[in-house]
């Protein structure tokens, strides 16, 4: 069911043309999430499609019938907008506030009956402002702020709920609070949501449809899982990302790589090889600024589920892995060794050791017996994380003792690359 | 809760009205008693209730008086409460059309403008010309309307209009006009010493023509404004929001400013240049019923009304038996009252 359809919708300010041919849908019970970089029109269309801005090209249809044919009146009866919201002028109680919802359904100098309080009511306690009803409004912190402008666009009833990033300027918090409020409002009332987002992961995590947008034009517009792959917001943001599924929300998180393209194109290969030991998310960094060098990498032995593996698997390197929570096994081992044979340099980082792992250190003593470069970053030093009743720390020395450079941090290590 | 938002608020509203009108009866009334002509106050009650009743009851009163209340007096200070409305009145609009509680007819040039536009229509004797109309308050509108336009277009930045902006557009406006209302009193000969009395803002020469003139004008402004009351609560929280909120908010401020400027026009055309009203009462008002304008239009227009009569009464017997215009007892009052806005806003406005 479509509740909300743009059709080819052009608009444009001051002659500029902001949004070129978009076309979308709101279903009830659905949440689109609008994301792009700044100025590609995201607000524009937002504004499109609430009736602000009379588009160039193109009709938005609510219920089938053109949005700009109907008065504003029966518009906003059925079409709400949380604005981003602006400083309040002159004192109005909050209670005040969220009664201005009900002008639209109101004519001439009618005042509020009976029924408009109970729907104002509604809104405030589903929004829970309803406590802060006496408060003026400019008493209120950001968040409980944007919970009564939300509550206002409540009370006008809507079928269709437009958000301007609900969740600017909020603490962290406050942003899921917000998100989780609307997704069940969205919900409960079948309302059809729109909302632009800055954060991939808030959008992810709540939104049912993405509208990626570029340039005033639809990137790419489907399910969250469709829309949110590093391609897609390469080719928009012009950043590397790693988009994972998170173990706890089942939902899709996205985080950026550091490396810029432009950068790693221009960058020369400088033929050596370095092979890293580590895991437990010790790994991650070095193997990020290490390729960024232009080392060739490999790495193991590392768990499967492991962060650095979760990691590494994005950079197209040789890497000997374990399954989830094994203990190393000497196959692994033995083609650990083979990589620690190809490389010129080794790395090994401050892994945790327990029975499980003591291969790894083995190989690393190994890797001095080939005769190896070994670099050992010995932060926090292996008392700490040494899990294995002393023998870690007895093979430690061995390794001081022939030869191995201990370094006292990962930007030791990575200084010692660059004079390389 | 529920219960206490709505009715006990009307009925609340109910009763501000209902004092502040009877505060305004017993002004015009006390202020008739006051002026240079000594009558008694008794004297006054029975000649102004004599006329109120149309009743035929015999009370010995000397007809001089009769004519001093009647035909000085009273008109005097009906004009003086409907001006009063007028500029209180225009000062709520234009602060709701600005989003910013320093504007006032005043101050955004509208005030000058008017007088710009009457001083034309007197010097150039076209003031009585138009079908035997008084065409005055006409060019006085078209004189208040422009500047507020322009104001408007100049000291808007992006959806909001600066205190800063705006204050320096309608000072900039404000000079120029001025300007050019002096360079019409060179070519004034005659009527010099009345342009320039009228200029300083008084009531000396009001009589029950100018009640006349500035009565339709204030009628529909106050209605036409009062109707719009909630449209422009809704604008005060944003004119995006207020579209969003069903609010046709370019119609709605289009009326508005036309109406602000009608009463603005009509107030100078009959009064002269009288300052700070618009800027003072909507701000003292406010504080004391709250923002929503279904109270504070008709509580603001009947303070502005008791304000004038009151200012005017102090005007004609503080100097005796010389008589000030009003208009320098209210820019005396509103001037510090604006400093002390403008000091107190400032850190809201990061001036």
């Amino acid at each position: 069911m479509k509740k909300l359809e743009a059709k080819d919708l052009s608009s444009s300010y001051k002659d500029e043309i902001i949004i070129r041919d978009v076309s979308l849908i709101l279903k009830p019970k659905e949440i689109l999430g609008i994301l792009g970089p700044n100025g590609s029109g995201k607000t524009t269309l937002l504004r499109t499609l609430s009736r602000v801005l009379k588009p160039k090209k193109g009709v938005v249809l609510i219920d089938g019938k053109d949005l700009y044919k109907i008065n504003p009146k029966d518009v906003a009866k059925k079409l709400a907008v949380l604005p981003q919201i602006q400083n309040p002028l002159f004192n109005f109680k909050t209670y005040e506030v969220v009664l201005m919802g009900r002008n639209p359904h109101l004519k001439g100098l009618q005042f509020e009956g009976e029924r408009d309080l109970k729907v104002v009511r509604e809104a405030m306690e589903a929004t829970n402002t309803w406590h802060l009803a006496e408060r003026n409004l400019n008493e209120l912190s950001g968040g409980e702020m944007q919970r009564v402008f939300l509550a206002r666009a409540l009370a006008q009833e809507p079928e269709v709920l437009l958000l301007d990033e609900p969740t600017a300027h909020l603490d962290i918090s406050y942003q899921i609070e917000i998100m989780e409020l609307i997704k069940r409002l969205c919900r409960e009332k079948s309302l059809a949501v729109a909302t632009v987002f800055h954060d991939f992961n808030l959008a992810s995590r709540y939104c049912d449809n993405i509208l990626l947008m570029k340039d005033g034009k639809i990137q790419s517009f489907g399910k969250v899982e469709q829309v949110l792959n590093p391609k897609n917001i390469k080719e928009v943001f012009k950043v590397d990302v790693l988009v994972k599924k998170h173990p706890f929300t089942n939902s899709l998180y996205v985080v950026p790589i550091k490396v810029k393209v432009d950068q790693r194109a221009n960058q020369r290969e400088v033929g050596k090889r370095v092979h890293i030991i580590c895991g437990a998310s010790t790994g991650s960094k070095l193997i990020g600024e290490l390729k960024d060098l232009g080392f060739e990498l490999s790495a193991g032995v590392i768990n499967l589920l492991d962060s650095d593996y979760e990691f590494a698997k994005d950079y197209n390197m040789d890497l000997v892995i374990e399954a989830p929570f094994s203990p190393i096994t000497d196959s692994s081992y033995k083609t650990n060794l083979n990589f620690i044979e190809k490389a010129d340099f080794v790395v090994m980082t401050s892994i945790p050791f327990g029975k499980g792992n003591l291969l790894n250190l083995d190989s690393a003593l190994e890797a001095l017996k080939m005769g190896k470069k070994l670099l050992v970053i010995d932060n926090p030093p292996i008392e700490e994380r040494d899990f294995t009743g002393g023998e870690a720390k007895r093979k430690y020395y061995e390794l001081k003792a022939r030869g191995a450079l201990f370094l006292k941090s990962y930007e030791e290590c990575l200084e010692w690359f660059k004079n390389t | 809760m529920q219960e206490y938002w709505i009715k006990p608020r009307i009925k609340r509203w109910k009763i501000i009205v209902s004092l502040a009108s009877l505060l305004l009866f017993i002004s015009i009334i006390s202020s008739s008693m006051v002026g240079a002509a000594y009558v008694h106050p008794l004297d006054t009650l029975f000649i102004i209730f004599k006329k109120i009743s149309f009743s035929n009851f015999h009370y010995a009163v000397n007809e001089t008086h009769e004519t001093i209340i009647m035909d000085v007096r009273l008109p005097r200070v009906i004009a003086e409460a409907l001006v009063g409305m007028a500029l209180s009145l225009a000062g709520v609009t234009y602060q709701a059309i600005f989003r910013n509680p320093m504007a006032d007819p005043y101050v955004i040039g509208s005030s000058s403008g008017a007088a710009l536009g009457a001083s034309l229509a007197i010097v150039f004797g076209i003031g009585y010309g138009i079908f035997g109309l008084n065409s005055i308050p006409l060019f006085a509108f078209f004189g208040s309307f422009l500047p507020v336009l322009l104001v408007y277009k100049i000291s808007r930045v992006g959806t909001r209009v600066p205190v800063t902006t705006l204050l320096l557009s309608g000072i900039a406006i404000s000079i120029f006009l001025s300007a050019l209302v002096s360079l019409t009193l060179i070519f004034a000969k005659e009527e010099l010493r009345g342009i320039f009395f009228w200029l300083l803002g008084g009531f000396s020469l009001t009589n029950w023509m100018d009640v006349y003139s500035i009565l339709p004008f204030l009628l529909i402004g106050l209605f036409g404004i009062f109707y719009y009351a909630r449209d422009m609560n809704v604008m005060l929280t944003g004119e995006e929001s207020a579209q969003h909120l069903g609010v046709s908010v370019e119609l709605v401020k289009r009326r508005l400013i036309l109406m602000a400027s009608f009463l603005t026009a009509s107030a100078v055309s009959v009064s002269g240049l009288i300052g700070f009203v618009g800027l003072i009462i909507p701000h003292m008002v406010r504080i004391l019923v709250g923002p929503d304008h279904r109270i504070l239009v008709p509580t603001a227009s009947l303070t502005g009304a008791i304000f004038l009569i009151f200012a005017d009464s102090i005007a004609r017997v503080i100097l005796l038996p010389q008589e000030l215009p009003v208009g320098i007892i209210t820019a005396l009052a509103g001037g510090p009252f604006f400093l002390y806005l403008l000091k107190k806003k400032r850190d809201e406005y990061s001036l």
